[in-house]
């Protein structure tokens, strides 16, 4: 499926068609004060210093009830749910965590217009979809891409000396094995390393699950048995082993979570860093990066099926069931998501999930003279055209994380073979999704 | 002749040998306060720059708003809760903790050392473990994301620790003193507020800094409980520096020093007091 | 102990109970009720997400879980090695200390205003600060290890199997010894002159008078701090939690990291609580343990602290 926003920049002299179908009507929502929960966050606020201007349209007043990252954000929503007080509207939201909340959320297919929906790319709506229903409008969209130090490409010492080892040309990585092979080339701990990745929690659970599929392999069959401790999963964790065991990542990197591998890779100090786009202007900044004016992006390697991992998710914004304005919240989410909101949202490297934002943000940067975001926005869309998938959309994906991710550390630190490791880990899985009723 | 200043020398390098130690025990803590004053790509640098190049308010300012790139923290309002939080629960602590204090050190009754160790353990209940029931008990009556709420808990939490304490502080007392006071013609309750009362009251101002730095520090309980700038305490504001992706270290480093600087003022005034409180065993030994 | 004769004689028996009603009611309200709710919802398979299910009574199902799970033994055991490290720590470090403090005389307020400044760190901020001290790449330690030239490793101190444990000590008892100090030289404060002056002019060793008269009236203020630690030493849940979050594959679990795990990310608060109450048993163990210790302690003493 190829979309418009590859088609370069010809519609970028177009301007916003979009305006939040409420802007026409002032004070539509006069006296009413909207209870919100909001992701909080340095990338996230920018956005929200946006309200005032819904609330100047509508008449209405935000309260936000709570700001603060996902994971708390999560634990807080779950104990509205256990102790009944969804006394609240909105709530941000994402594509990992929004299948365990059940039925809090109001499909938004009807509460929403149809044409804004159809603004929104295919892909971004089909992944906010659980069940049948669209229980998340989305925000911005996020998968990762292979950054690389470029100097080191060009180096002709390097060139040689790869070619030399390994029999074939040093050039930016199109697969993991090839991506394994330059990392250990180019590490000499601990002043340098060939690249991190995040080592715990989620994070990892999720860097496993692409590369299982780019590497063929799936998590699950089509019945919900466990597949993951198959020959490609343990081909999968030795290629996080074999570079931990090469000193081609710190060592520490069992402990890195995003802002670990980030800053690494902002320190100069690694080669490779496959990472979000949200990175990208900080990674250019001279201010805070050693790497500025030296990045190189690819897209994220392939696999051995062939398959490039694609592991993605999105940020959305939710209406609870229990909102006694629906209208009033959806012509909220609407205004937070339209046109100029992610525009704003764009210029800070966040992926926009309107189609049309694509073109516009890439010809803001091409005016602007910022090849660099330029880049990174081609790079980024054909990815989330072609590659992206999320993770399955099941209740229980946190928790059958919460099996693997241990199970992967064990793996990689030696204490378990790959195969014991991930054996172990689908036996609790297999508990899990039996627990929760997935297998009969 | 040399004695003296001999001596005195000698006070004088233990004194600073002292100080010397209690700064590299101090370090990490230093480390803290000293990266609130410069920007994160100096402090998460490799390799590492010793010798700050920068060393400015850039992050308070930018905590308070003045900056461009963040949104300011309601840090007044953070403070304005912790404080109102900390020092009503602490008081409400003293007051709970005295009248329990007086009954375990100068009455006997009945099961008196199982009903002591009884409080004492119920302390010992995780704040992991407390957490949901309480936000589920919290929210049917309406306390949750309010002051009153997190007073009510830290009382709690405090409760067991200031019996302890200034129970012993009255048992230091010799009951002998309330008792001529009672003889005199005092009911007992002006023997307490005469005698027993000024007597402990340094005991009782070491069990308040107590109570007070843990409420002023907790974090597991409050990050469940508050929710909004109507009741957020500093530590749960500290959070509002880590993002899904990223941590803003000097950032938070910057709070940690609003949080820290009132706490180490009022541990130095009462200093005084905790050391007559701790002394005053001496007199009676 | 004689009693001297009291006009309020026949109200004594209530007035103990009535001076503790106010400690009792809230204990009551903010410990008791929701330890009695948590009771009940470890004999269900209470998820978080689905209030229904705090209505489906499995009787001891949870239990017989966690018994039968391995990783929970695990954790329950070096949760003890935990606390018994960092106690002791605590307790050695502490008496140092406050030792050395005590032998000041000028200029001592502000010297124990510094001692106690750990304890002005919330245990989240430790926890992050730690985080960053230790951090192998541009963690401050590493750093100064190799600018000093003693290491050129990047020590992975959160991720090592003996390194991490002994780093989420470390945090702990940076924290925590000031407590222990501070009573500790409570206890010196508190200590009568005449029996060291004794034992001097009867020329015992400095060694002798600490060993044989220092200490063991300073073991009852050990006690209590001791009592005091293992009250609320579950608040280093905040610290570890920040460092390492109980990894790598479980080398630095707990028992709270676990049960806040299973509690709120996998939502099943049934066998959250169910771990709950076998960690509260082991905390009560601690306190019983040393609440004991300091009454025997303090019968020897004769009465003092």
């Amino acid at each position: 499926m190829k979309s418009p926003r590859l088609k370069s920049l010809t519609c970028a002299a177009l301007l916003p068609l979009l305006m939040p179908s409420t802007a026409a009507l002032a004070s539509e929502f006069d006296g009413y004060t909207l209870r919100v929960k909001l992701i909080g966050g340095a990338q996230y606020e920018p956005l929200y210093a946006e309200i005032p201007k819904w609330e100047e349209m509508t008449g209405a007043k935000v309260e936000v009830l709570s700001r603060k990252n996902h994971f708390e954000l999560d634990r807080e929503i779950k104990q509205d749910i256990a102790a009944g007080t969804l006394d609240w509207c909105v709530g941000s939201n994402h594509t990992s965590f929004a299948p365990q909340y059940g039925d809090i959320y109001v499909d938004l297919n009807g509460v929403i217009a149809g044409d804004v929906l159809g603004k929104f790319d295919e892909l971004a709506i089909k992944n906010s979809t659980v069940g049948g229903k669209l229980v998340q409008l989305p925000r911005h969209a996020d998968i990762s891409n292979l950054y690389y130090k470029k100097s080191l490409y060009e180096d002709q010492a390097n060139k040689d000396a790869f070619k030399a080892k390994y029999g074939y040309d040093l050039t930016p990585p199109d697969t993991f094995e090839q991506f394994k092979d330059q990392a250990i080339f180019f590490a000499d701990a601990p002043t340098f390393y060939g690249t991190q990745y995040v080592g715990k929690d989620e994070a990892i659970t999720g860097r496993f699950y692409e590369m299982l599929v780019a590497n063929g392999g799936a998590l699950f069959d089509e019945d919900w048995n466990p597949t993951f401790n198959s020959e490609a999963g343990v081909r999968t964790v030795m290629w996080f082993k074999e570079l931990y065991d090469a000193k081609a990542v710190p060592a520490g990197v069992l402990n890195y979570l995003w802002d670990d591998t980030g800053l690494g890779f902002a320190s100069g100090t690694v080669a490779l860093n496959l990472d979000w786009a949200g990175w990208a202007s900080f990674f250019n900044d001279p201010a805070n990066s050693k790497v500025a004016g030296d990045i190189g992006l690819v897209r994220a390697p392939k696999g051995t099926s062939g398959k490039r991992s694609g592991w993605s998710g999105a940020h959305t914004f939710s209406i609870t069931e229990t909102c006694d304005n629906k209208e009033a919240a959806a012509s909220f989410v609407t205004f937070l998501t339209d046109h100029d909101r992610q525009m704003i949202e764009a210029r800070a490297g966040l992926l926009p999930t309107r189609t049309q934002v694509w073109d516009d943000a890439k010809a803001e940067f091409a005016a602007a003279g910022n090849d660099f975001l330029v880049t990174v926005f081609d790079t980024y869309a054909q990815s989330m055209a072609e590659d992206a998938f999320t993770p399955p959309l099941i209740d229980t994906w946190i928790e059958v994380s919460n099996e693997i991710w241990p199970a992967l550390q064990a793996a990689i630190l030696g204490e378990k073979t790959p195969q014991e490791a991930l054996d172990e880990a689908a036996e609790e899985a297999r508990i899990i999704m039996e627990d929760a009723g997935y297998i009969q | 002749m040399s004695g003296p200043l001999k001596r005195r020398i000698v006070a004088v390098a233990t004194w600073i040998g002292t100080f010397l130690l209690m700064l590299v025990i101090c370090l990490p803590g230093l480390w803290v306060m000293l990266t609130g004053f410069r920007p994160n790509r100096e402090v998460l640098a490799k390799p590492a720059i010793w010798i700050p190049e920068q060393f400015n308010l850039n992050n308070f300012a930018k905590i308070f708003g003045f900056g461009a790139e963040q949104i300011a923290i309601p840090v007044p309002a953070y403070f304005t809760n912790s404080l109102v939080i900390a020092l009503t629960s602490t008081a409400i602590a003293l007051i709970i903790g005295m009248s329990g204090g007086y009954a375990f050190a100068r009455f006997r009754f009945p099961f008196k050392d199982s009903i002591f160790l009884g409080l004492m353990l119920s302390r010992t209940v995780p704040g992991i473990a407390l957490s949901l029931p309480v936000f589920m008990i919290w929210s049917r009556i309406g306390l949750i994301d309010t002051k009153l709420g997190m007073i009510i808990v830290y009382t709690a939490l405090n409760i067991p620790f200031t019996i302890w304490l200034i129970d012993g502080f009255f048992r230091q007392v010799p009951k002998e003193m309330s008792e001529a006071a009672q003889v005199d013609g005092c009911t007992r309750w002006q023997a307490f507020w005469k005698v027993e009362f000024p007597l402990a009251k340094s005991g009782i101002a070491s069990a308040g800094i107590f109570a007070f730095l843990t409420s002023w520090n907790e974090y597991a309980l409050a990050s469940q409980l508050t929710r909004s700038t109507d009741s957020k305490t500093l530590p749960v504001g500290l959070m509002d520096f880590t993002a899904q992706f990223t941590i803003d270290w000097a950032g938070m480093s910057a709070m940690a020093v609003i949080i820290i600087i009132p706490a180490l003022i009022l541990t130095f005034l009462v200093q005084k007091h905790l050391i007559a409180g701790l002394t005053f065993g001496g007199v009676k030994g | 102990m004689a009693r001297t004769k009291s006009p309020y004689k026949t109200r004594l028996a209530l007035t103990p109970y009535l001076l503790l009603s106010p400690a009792f009611l809230v204990l009551i309200f903010v410990v008791a009720l929701p330890l009695v709710f948590s009771l009940y919802t470890s004999f269900t398979g209470y998820r978080l997400v689905r209030p229904d299910t705090l209505w489906n009574w499995v009787g001891t199902r949870n239990y017989e879980r966690i018994f039968a799970d391995l990783d929970f033994w695990i954790a329950f055991g070096r949760t003890i090695l935990f606390l018994a490290i960092a106690l002791n720590l605590e307790f050695i470090l502490g008496l140092g200390i406050a030792l050395l403090i005590n032998r000041i005389t000028w200029g001592q307020r502000t010297l124990r205003t510094i001692m106690m400044f750990p304890m002005m760190f919330s245990p989240i901020l430790v926890g992050y600060q730690f985080k960053f001290i230790f951090n192998d790449n541009i963690g401050v330690l590493n750093n100064a290890l190799q600018s000093l030239g003693i290491s050129d490793a990047a020590t992975p101190w959160l991720v090592d199997r003996y390194l991490a444990l002994g780093s989420i000590i470390f945090a702990e008892v940076w924290m925590s010894t000031s407590v222990f100090a501070i009573l500790l030289l409570a206890g010196l404060f508190a200590m009568p002159r005449d029996p060291i002056e004794a034992a001097r002019v009867d020329g015992c060793s400095p060694w002798q008078v600490f060993r044989h008269i220092t200490l063991p009236f300073l073991m009852p203020f050990a006690f209590i701090a001791m009592t005091i630690r293992s009250l609320d030493v579950a608040r280093a849940y905040d610290i570890v939690d920040v460092m390492t979050g109980g990894g790598p594959a479980g080398r630095t679990e707990l028992l709270w990291t676990l049960i806040a795990r299973v509690g709120y990310d996998n939502a099943r608060m049934g066998q959250a609580n169910a771990m709950a109450y076998v960690s509260i048993i082991l905390s009560i163990a601690f306190t019983y343990y040393f609440f004991t210790k300091l009454v025997a302690a303090r019968r020897y003493m004769g009465g003092a602290a």
